[in-house]
């Protein structure tokens, strides 16, 4: 998932000003993400996270600075060209095609990929059917009736579909049970681990840093963290992120939370770096803040049980 | 008339299939533009009255045969549909949407301007697809047009569909009503999808209006706008979103009428059949406000 | 102009009136070659033309309403005045055949506008086109309502033994009504009704938290607006002398939305030039081009009409408004004043507060301001509020947090009204108002803001405040249309407290800048200042430090001590901010999926770490 420390920088965001009206939200946003990179763009409510991923998307016009993509400028291309040169999306919210069925969402989700070549896409959709074998049962159901856990990996798949080169990926986590979104990060993780390039917009701070190799912290407007994970120390992202006293009470959970999967886990791609950066993760967190995070596992986990109760019933 | 005997009738039953599936495809039209760029179309009828013109001078005075007139008409309204996307609803994206309402009654009144400076008022015929006469079945006489608009209406139908289903671009046209930024954020191009639609509803407008003609008899200048109402309730029954909604509505809409009609032949209160159309309309919003058909089916 | 100004209004009005009156009869006396009835029955067709536009633009302009088929109203109108004044049927004069369109032309809207409360946007303009058309088919070829289809004449009104048979004589009775219409759309805007419908076209909830009944005021837009277009029928009727059922063809209803929307929405002037314009055109391509432009101008005519709305489907006000704003954009560069995400600094204690108003409504000992039990908001199947308790005792700030989607915003909107509860009970001061509206809670002491503004952002920093004191302007309908006996007074009373509060935000520079101008965070403020106007009993915020720089949350943490401390007030606070909340509030509620997972003292829940994880996600286990 990690690139090599000299990986070619995929998508260039220069000193980017946007907004709505008479307000600018973006207020000269610059940050890189190099290729197999998954990059994390975290902040406050009203930071500008949105509008970030709209800009990166097309959909909202760029006022100044400038957006370079696989060596292109792409500051003024419409949304529609940036997809056919291979960047795909998970909107916020989802947005799947609600009156549609699974494998019509799917393959609306393969139409750059069909325009340029019409016979790869039977393959496409047999891999994306393995890797979501819910999908392949309820390839005929209008994707509306779904669960939003289902329509959580119909969007994912359907953004695979186009074999995309980067991946802008929304909020994907909000309004989903915890159960979900477990499966959701295993679900984005593997596909990372296909070398997929990714930007990652999260409010789950916890769920997010466990995905990304890099973060970048947004605060009104403008990047004010950039850098791997790993450098992220418990305090400096309290402050960012204003969670200061939360964070102080006993759980550094999130950068606990970090750390859990990267040290002990199986899953992702076996030889890659991530099991160096955990090395790098533990020695940059002092080993005092290591024994509050073990205390709050198990609340977490209690917590996760009650919540899961409390939607089924 | 009775009831039984208005209900019972074919040749009731025939004029309510032609005159509904008439409304149908204007229904569709605008059911198709609506959702392709949210607006309501005033000028979906006229556009084919202006089709129809190009028709007669075709048929009528050129002598040349009906398909010739028929490829003119559509021409003509589909290019006039383009032109318009494409210079007023295309620069439009940002205006709201009754802004660009009212442009298409500014292209209502061009279009009936442009009909009475060159045409006038007298009233003209072309004449149908199919020369003879009629068939008689069973004691109901059904004229070769009527016969031709029933087959046509039920093949734009399924055409349609098939398109709107089973092509890419098709099911971007469904998709983009629901969520046009989802919808451009898979790479369908909206300008394609905006320009198809208004396309495709001129098209269908020209046809609709070409195949009722004969069976209405004469026509001036404004002649599609009351079919364009019938048409807008036709939608609106049928839901406003789904193009099956749009064909069932249009067929109610063309049983209450006739029906309605005939039934009141004799009575002195004059508009009884249009009074019974807005009351359905009424019925219809007040106990399915989304239409008969809104949502359930929106996929088609 | 000053000696003018001095004068009362109604005698400025009476004396428009009566000059505009006398021009046409002089002019037709003095120089009939200039003015003859040609020329008179164009300046007819704009007057009434533009007496229809007006009433449309209370409907459209105003409250937001569409309506296809305000045409069939004016037919209304004109077929009552025809019944009324024709010698063969009741042949009474002119003078009372007015006022009867107007109640006829009212009431037959208000029918129209029953449905329009539960039909929006396109279905409700079909159903309106669908009641002019059975209107024109139907209703108005009744024989014995409206002559049939041959008609109904409609004889030229008698004043003693003058017969206004001129139609430049004619015109001057249909000037002086377009300036009575003028005068009372003048006062419409003016009082607390024009801004009520203004409310309801920004946003409904935005209007049901000032405390205005949404359905109420629709109903009456209907209404009003259906006056003035029987009045415009009347006005027609005469003008022409025979009407019948084919004059009012829905496309004539097009036309008239062409008018208003060409003219501007909202702008009275705008509408008025739109209908003029429109009368005098063919004859001015005549005039110009000559004889052989007849059927050419209809053309040119409906061409420019696309083009001028394709290029400003703002239509005259709005291009009008473009040119005024680049001017004031461009002093504003000048002067070095540019868009800061700091907003000023609002002096709260300062805000002025209606009298009645002033003091806390007495409470029993341990009664909270608001007291929440039991309560489930579901929409369909998703259970988005699930049992959830909910206290805030006086003069506290409470908190209510949790993650994205835990459903604070809807447990808000249960709480103000917007919402319905599935379940659950709603105390505010000690009453259960669970089935209560949301403009009687907000009558009743509840103000709120919401995530995305609660202002109506058309309007000026000055209008939203006075908006603000729907609830407090005590005065009736009638009195705010003629702009009698308490309707002036109180509006006087209003824009003191607005333009005190404008000084006390710091917003003087501001005070006549539409809201839409202003920063995010100036808004806010705005926003927060419009809350406090009325001083309600509770304050309920939601985030609002979103989009604040951490220098201007830090100062609004300032302005919410001062709400409780030095105005007494009661605060219910959702916000991300957490730093700002531990920071200000005196007790948190925590909601995650819907559940109350923590409540008490703010160190108490800030050291749970089911708060934690709730607040921060789950780090998932792999």
């Amino acid at each position: 998932m990690t690139p090599p420390a000299g990986a070619e920088v995929l998508l260039e965001v220069d000193n980017v000003t946007a907004g709505f009206g008479v307000t600018t939200v973006l207020h000269g946003l610059s940050f890189s993400v190099r290729r197999g990179e998954v990059a994390g763009i975290f902040g406050l409510n009203g930071a500008g996270k949105s509008v970030s991923m709209k800009v990166l998307a097309g959909i909202v016009a760029v006022r100044t600075g400038t957006l370079r993509y696989d060596g292109v400028d792409i500051t003024t291309m419409a949304a529609e060209e940036r997809v056919a040169r291979g960047m795909a999306h998970v909107p916020q919210g989802r947005q799947v095609f609600a009156a549609l069925t699974v494998e019509q969402n799917l393959r609306l989700g393969a139409y750059p990929l069909r325009r340029k070549d019409k016979s790869r896409y039977p393959g496409v959709l047999d891999g994306v059917f393995d890797r979501f074998p819910v999908l392949a049962e309820r390839r005929k159901q209008i994707a509306g009736t779904m669960s939003g856990g289902q329509q959580a990996s119909l969007a994912v798949a359907r953004a695979l579909m186009a074999e995309p080169t980067l991946m802008l990926v929304d909020e994907p986590s909000a309004g989903l049970s915890p159960q979900v979104v477990q499966e959701l990060f295993h679900t984005l993780r593997a596909v990372a681990a296909t070398g997929v390039t990714m930007v990652l917009v999260e409010q789950n701070v916890a769920f997010g840093l466990q995905l990304v190799d890099t973060a970048n912290i947004l605060q009104v407007g403008q990047i004010v963290h950039s850098g791997p994970v790993a450098d992220l120390d418990q305090a400096s992202l309290a402050s960012y992120l204003g969670v200061g006293r939360l964070l102080g009470g006993g759980a550094s959970a999130a950068l606990a939370g970090r750390q859990a999967p990267a040290s002990s886990n199986g899953v992702g791609p076996p030889k890659r770096v991530r099991a160096k950066k955990a090395v790098a993760t533990k020695n940059a967190v002092p080993a005092k803040k290591a024994v509050p995070a073990k205390k709050a596992v198990p609340a977490n986990k209690a917590v996760t049980a009650k919540k899961a109760q409390s939607r089924d019933g | 008339m009775s009831l039984l005997e208005s209900l019972t009738s074919g040749q009731n039953l025939v004029l309510a299939l032609v005159y509904g599936g008439i409304y149908g495809l204007l229904a569709v039209g605008i059911v198709l533009v609506y959702r392709g760029s949210r607006v309501l179309n005033f000028a979906q009828g006229e556009v084919g009255t202006v089709g129809l013109f190009v028709a007669y001078f075709l048929i009528t005075k050129q002598g040349l045969p009906w398909w010739v007139g028929a490829l003119g008409a559509i021409a003509t309204a589909v290019a006039i549909g383009l032109l318009f996307e494409r210079f007023v609803v295309r620069t439009m994206v940002s205006a709201t949407r009754l802004s660009v309402a009212v442009a298409t009654v500014g292209l209502l009144l061009f279009l009936l301007a442009v009909e009475f400076r060159f045409a006038g008022e007298s009233p003209r015929t072309v004449r149908g697809p199919i020369d003879g006469n009629g068939l008689t079945l069973g004691g109901v006489v059904v004229s070769p047009t009527q016969i031709l608009s029933l087959v046509v209406t039920i093949a734009v139908g399924l055409g349609l569909t098939l398109l709107l289903r089973k092509t890419d671009f098709g099911l971007g046209v469904l998709a983009a009503a629901d969520d046009p930024t989802a919808v451009r954020l898979v790479g369908v191009r909206l300008s394609r999808v905006s320009a198809f639609t208004w396309g495709a509803g001129a098209a269908i407008s020209a046809l609709a209006v070409l195949l009722i003609e004969p069976t209405i008899g004469v026509f001036t200048p404004g002649f599609a706008s009351e079919l364009f109402v019938k048409g807008l309730a036709a939608a609106l029954v049928g839901g406003l979103t789904s193009l099956t909604g749009a064909f069932a509505g249009g067929l109610i809409v063309g049983l209450v009428e006739i029906q309605v009609g005939s039934l009141t032949l004799t009575s002195t209160v004059p508009g009884i059949p249009t009074l019974s159309i807005f009351a359905l309309i009424l019925a219809v919003l007040l106990i399915r406000p989304a239409g008969l058909f809104g949502r359930a089916v929106a996929s088609a | 102009m000053s000696a003018l100004s001095r004068l009362p209004r109604l005698m400025r009005v009476l004396l428009l009136m009566g000059v505009l009156a006398a021009v046409p009869p002089l002019l037709t006396r003095v120089a009939p070659s200039l003015f003859s009835g040609l020329e008179a029955n164009i300046v007819g067709t704009g007057t009434y033309l533009a007496t229809a536009a007006l009433a449309l633009n209370i409907l459209m302009g105003y409250a937001g309403q569409i309506s296809l088929g305000h045409f069939a109203l004016l037919g209304v109108g004109a077929f009552a005045t025809g019944v009324m004044t024709s010698p063969t049927r009741l042949a009474l004069p002119y003078l009372l055949a007015v006022p009867v369109a107007a109640v006829l032309g009212g009431l037959v809207a208000l029918v129209i506008g029953l449905p329009a409360l539960r039909l929006r946007g396109l279905y409700l303009a079909i159903a309106t086109i669908g009641f002019s058309y059975a209107m024109e088919q139907s209703v108005f070829r009744v024989k014995g309502l409206s002559g049939g289809s041959g008609g109904i004449d409609v004889p030229r009104p008698i004043a003693g033994s003058f017969t206004f048979l001129k139609t430049a004589d004619y015109v001057a009775i249909l000037l002086v009504l377009l300036v009575a219409v003028w005068a009372l759309d003048v006062n419409l805007t003016r009082s607390r009704l024009g801004r009520a419908f203004q409310a309801i076209r920004a946003d409904e909830a935005v209007a049901s938290s000032f405390g205005i009944d949404v359905a109420r005021y629709k109903l009456l837009a209907f209404v009003l607006s259906g006056a003035v277009a029987g009045v415009a029928g009347a006005m027609y009727g005469g003008l022409v002398g025979t009407v019948s059922a084919s004059a009012f063809g829905y496309q004539f209803s097009l036309l008239l939305v062409v008018l208003v929307v060409v003219g501007g929405l909202g702008s009275r002037l705008g509408v008025v030039i739109a209908a003029y314009v429109f009368a005098v055109m063919p004859r001015l391509f005549v005039d110009i081009f000559g004889e052989g432009i007849r059927g050419w101008d209809l053309i040119i005519g409906a061409a420019l009409l696309m083009v001028a709305v394709r290029n400003h489907p703002g239509g005259v006000a709005e291009a009008l408004r473009e040119r005024k704003d680049k001017r004031t954009a461009r002093r504003a560069q000048a002067a070095g004043l540019t868009d800061d995400p700091n907003p000023a600094t609002p002096a709260l204690p300062q805000m002025p507060r209606p009298a009645s108003r002033a003091e806390s409504t007495p409470l029993q000992p341990g009664q909270p301001v608001l007291r929440v039990s039991g309560l489930t908001v579901r929409f369909g199947g998703l259970v988005a509020v699930n049992e959830a308790d909910l206290v805030v005792p006086r003069g506290q700030i409470v908190g209510l947090i949790g993650p994205n989607g835990a459903g604070k915003t809807t447990m808000f909107n249960a709480i103000s009204g917007l919402v319905r509860p599935t379940e659950g009970r709603i105390e505010l001061l000690g009453r259960d108002v669970t089935a209560d509206p949301g403009h009687r809670r907000a009558a009743a002491g509840m103000g709120r803001t919401f995530q995305n503004i609660g202002l109506a952002k058309d309007l000026s920093v000055t209008e939203n405040l006075l908006l603000a004191q729907h609830s407090v302007a005590e005065y009736s309908g009638w009195e705010a249309l003629m702009s009698v006996r308490r309707a002036p007074r109180v509006e006087r009373e209003l824009r003191e407290r607005a333009r005190e509060a404008v000084v006390a935000l710091g917003f003087e520079r501001y005070a006549d800048t539409p809201v839409r101008q202003l920063s995010h965070g100036q808004q806010r403020i705005v926003e927060l200042g419009a809350v406090l106007v009325t001083a309600p009993e509770l304050v309920m915020l939601d985030e609002p430090s979103a989009g604040m720089s951490p220098g201007a949350a830090e100062n609004l943490a300032v302005r919410l001590r001062d709400i409780r401390d030095q105005l007494g007030r009661t605060v219910l606070l959702i916000e991300h901010n957490i730093p700002l909340v531990l920071d200000v509030c005196d007790t948190l509620t925590v909601l995650s999926a819907g559940r109350v997972i923590a409540a008490g003292d703010v160190d108490e829940v800030a050291r749970q770490a089911e708060v934690v994880s709730a607040y921060l996600g789950e780090a998932v286990p792999a």
